[in-house]
């Protein structure tokens, strides 16, 4: 960013403050001020501008390019432009069940999340208490620990010998261990506690319009707590659980830690399988192809998120003119 | 207390208190309240007074620790909200964001399983009655203030509550619609007749609109009575100088008489005061309204009262001074209307009369303060 000497005496910070207080009078450079603003923001996104074309848009349209390639013997990727891999993926049984277990984990995991995460979230939300800090601080507390680890320690606790199954065991309540780990359901029960302070945060962040005040109208009109809450408390937090919701299933339809850890190989999701394809197997074409799936999920989950959040700001209309 | 047989009131509250744990001293300390059927009662109190922790355990809202709540001699003090039939209408009008002004207002009949037809009705009647009539399918956002104050009010009233409660009803609305909207309320309360109680801590609200008033501080009430009550004939120093401004003077009882008490005041003399009863030789206080004395200019050799105006300060209809009686006498606040009085300046000599009525006894103030 040479500066031009035409850009000079915007540069310059000691000529604003004089051009603010008095009247300009030299006209010709009016319009070049005018201008000032917006080409100082310009300026200031470029950085960042320059870090995204690098880091996103550059390898995405490369990884596009890959997925017209098709992939030649031993390893071999073979330049051309064509949707061969696409048809060869999406016939694939293979693929179509990695791609609805991905879906389907995604769903679980997502409705787990929401339901477990809740009632803390209203809690929190709500409580008075002087201790809301230390518990907001508690709640979103398993982030100081990375997924990998949280992952260990759940790998810990599902396993054959782990303290769920010795404890049934010990118990007598059990004859022969339950399958917790290496298979979905252990990916889900993990899933589900290392995505809940996300939906915790996103949710209380969400659920602005909540105001005791407004419970506190509706029982005096007759309500009793549960009508109230499903009259009242639900529809003005569902935005907040919307939001969650999407974060979560984002979220868990790009997880690769927990399905590949948990699930012991046995557990096949789109992340996992561009990995393998992309390292082990060194496919890349079909790695690219699987990236562009998951890429079209993504865009086919936020248009979804999108319709249900207008649907339900249909029905706040002027919520949001009022807001603004 | 509780024997009590039934009351003549509509709505009455017995030694109604309420402490919250962990906090030092009672939110409320003891309430007793009688209001009549149709009546319109204020509570009137400084934030903080526990004028509004009472409206709630009338609602329901807050449970009270000790006393009883009753209405038409029916106990509702352990009634939980939902079933005791309070119309209540918040201070920050609590509307339902998510449904629009109809469907605002029929919640309430809805939670009563009130039949579509019936319920489309009243709902009708509701906003007529609050002429809103026009705005049944507004979203709240799109209301103005004193639109969704009357959306409140309309949706307290369309169950035929046995009680209209109302939390700080104006204290939401900037000044000229507050004017506005106080008629309005005082309307619909006639037209509907029902029994209301509004806290408020604006004096000129609850002498405007209530035909009672209720002087509450520190968690007890100081005096109930109609406007004119409270304000002519205050019965505590506290109630005299919260509503209303007042100058209290402290004195003696020198001499008792038929209608009126001879009090010595020290810097002042002796004044006739009306109120009582004391007895002679008791300490008491006497208010005097800042525009219930007149301002002279001093006559030479004259027997009244005669001060030096410290400070005159214009406030467009009235001016306000302070006026030190004597040369060490008590300060005075003094108001005068502006125009037809010659006003003075600081420094001017002035004699200070009243009429007879004006001097007023408020008993010593019990505790502390």
């Amino acid at each position: 960013m040479t500066a031009a000497p035409g850009t000079a005496p915007e540069a310059d910070p000691k000529a604003t403050p004089e051009a603010a207080t008095a009247p300009v009078r030299d006209s010709p450079e009016r319009p070049a001020r005018r201008r000032g603003p917006a080409r100082q923001a310009l300026v200031l996104l470029v950085p960042g501008l320059l870090a995204l074309l690098l880091t996103y848009a550059l390898p995405l349209v490369w990884v596009v390019r890959m997925s017209l390639n098709e992939s030649g013997e031993g390893g071999l990727i073979r330049q051309t432009v064509s949707l061969a891999t696409f048809g060869e993926v999406l016939g694939s049984s293979h693929y179509g069940n990695v791609i609805r277990q991905t879906v389907e984990l995604g769903v679980l995991v997502t409705f787990f999340t929401l339901v477990v995460s809740y009632p803390v979230a209203l809690f929190l939300a709500r409580t008075t208490s002087r201790w809301r800090g230390l518990l907001m601080a508690l709640a979103i507390a398993p982030l100081l620990i990375s997924s990998v680890a949280r992952t260990f320690g759940w790998m810990a606790i599902l396993g054959r010998q782990g303290v769920v199954n010795k404890t049934l065991d010990g118990l007598g309540l059990i004859d022969a261990p339950l399958h917790l780990a290496n298979n979905l359901t252990g990916v889900v029960i993990a899933s589900t506690e290392i995505y809940m302070p996300f939906a915790i945060l996103a949710m209380i962040s969400g659920f602005g319009r909540l105001d005791p005040a407004l419970e506190h109208a509706a029982a005096s009109l007759g309500a009793p707590r549960r009508t109230v809450f499903r009259r009242i408390v639900l529809p003005l937090t569902l935005p907040g659980v919307l939001t969650a919701g999407l974060l979560v299933f984002v979220l868990s339809l790009s997880g690769y830690v927990t399905p590949r850890l948990i699930g012991g190989g046995r557990v096949f999701v789109l992340a996992t399988e561009i990995y393998d394809e992309a390292i082990t197997s060194l496919d890349w074409p079909v790695a690219a192809v699987l990236s562009m799936l998951l890429l079209a999920l993504f865009g086919v989950v936020i248009a979804v998120y999108l319709w249900a959040q207008r649907a339900l700001e249909a029905r706040f209309t002027g919520a949001q003119e009022a807001r603004s | 207390m509780a024997d009590t047989p039934v009351s003549e009131g509509h709505l009455v509250l017995e030694a109604l208190a309420k402490t919250y744990p962990g906090k030092d001293g009672a939110a409320v300390r003891g309430v007793d309240l009688t209001v009549e059927r149709g009546r319109m009662l204020a509570v009137l109190g400084p934030s903080g007074c526990g004028k509004s922790t009472t409206l709630r355990m009338i609602a329901g809202l807050v449970e009270p620790t000790a006393g009883r709540i009753r209405v038409d001699g029916r106990d509702l003090t352990d009634v939980p909200v939902h079933r005791r039939d309070m119309g209540v209408v918040f201070q920050s009008y609590a509307l339902f964001p998510h449904l629009d002004v109809a469907r605002n207002v029929a919640f309430g009949l809805e939670m009563r399983g009130t039949p579509k037809a019936e319920l489309r009705r009243r709902v009708d009647e509701a906003l007529d009655l609050v002429r809103l009539g026009h705005l049944a399918g507004r979203r709240i956002a799109q209301l103005s203030g004193g639109q969704q104050q009357r959306v409140a009010l309309a949706r307290a009233l369309v169950v035929k509550p046995a009680v209209l409660l109302l939390d700080e009803p104006l204290s939401n609305l900037d000044a000229q619609l507050r004017s506005a909207m106080r008629d309005e309320i005082v309307r619909i309360q006639r037209e509907t007749g029902v029994t209301t109680v509004f806290v408020t801590h604006d004096q000129q609200e609850a002498l405007s609109m209530a035909d009672g008033v209720a002087v509450m501080n520190q968690g007890r009430i100081e005096q109930t009575g109609t406007p004119e009550d409270i304000y002519e004939r205050p019965e505590r120093p506290f109630v005299a100088r919260f509503v209303g401004r007042a100058n209290l003077l402290d004195g003696t009882v020198s001499g008792v008489e038929a209608d009126t008490v001879a009090v010595a005041l020290p810097g002042l003399g002796t004044v006739r005061a009306a109120g009582g009863p004391v007895t002679a030789g008791a300490a008491t206080t006497v208010m005097l309204r800042p525009h219930r004395i007149a301002l002279t200019g001093a006559a030479p050799g004259s027997g009244a009262v005669r001060g030096t105006v410290l400070s005159a300060g214009y406030a467009g209809e009235t001016v306000a001074y302070r006026v030190r009686v004597g040369d060490a006498g008590p300060v005075l606040d003094v108001e005068r209307p502006t125009g037809a009085h010659a006003s003075y300046g600081p420094g001017a000599e002035v004699e200070l009369s009243w009429d007879p009525d004006a001097p007023r006894l408020v008993a010593a103030e019990e505790g502390t303060e």
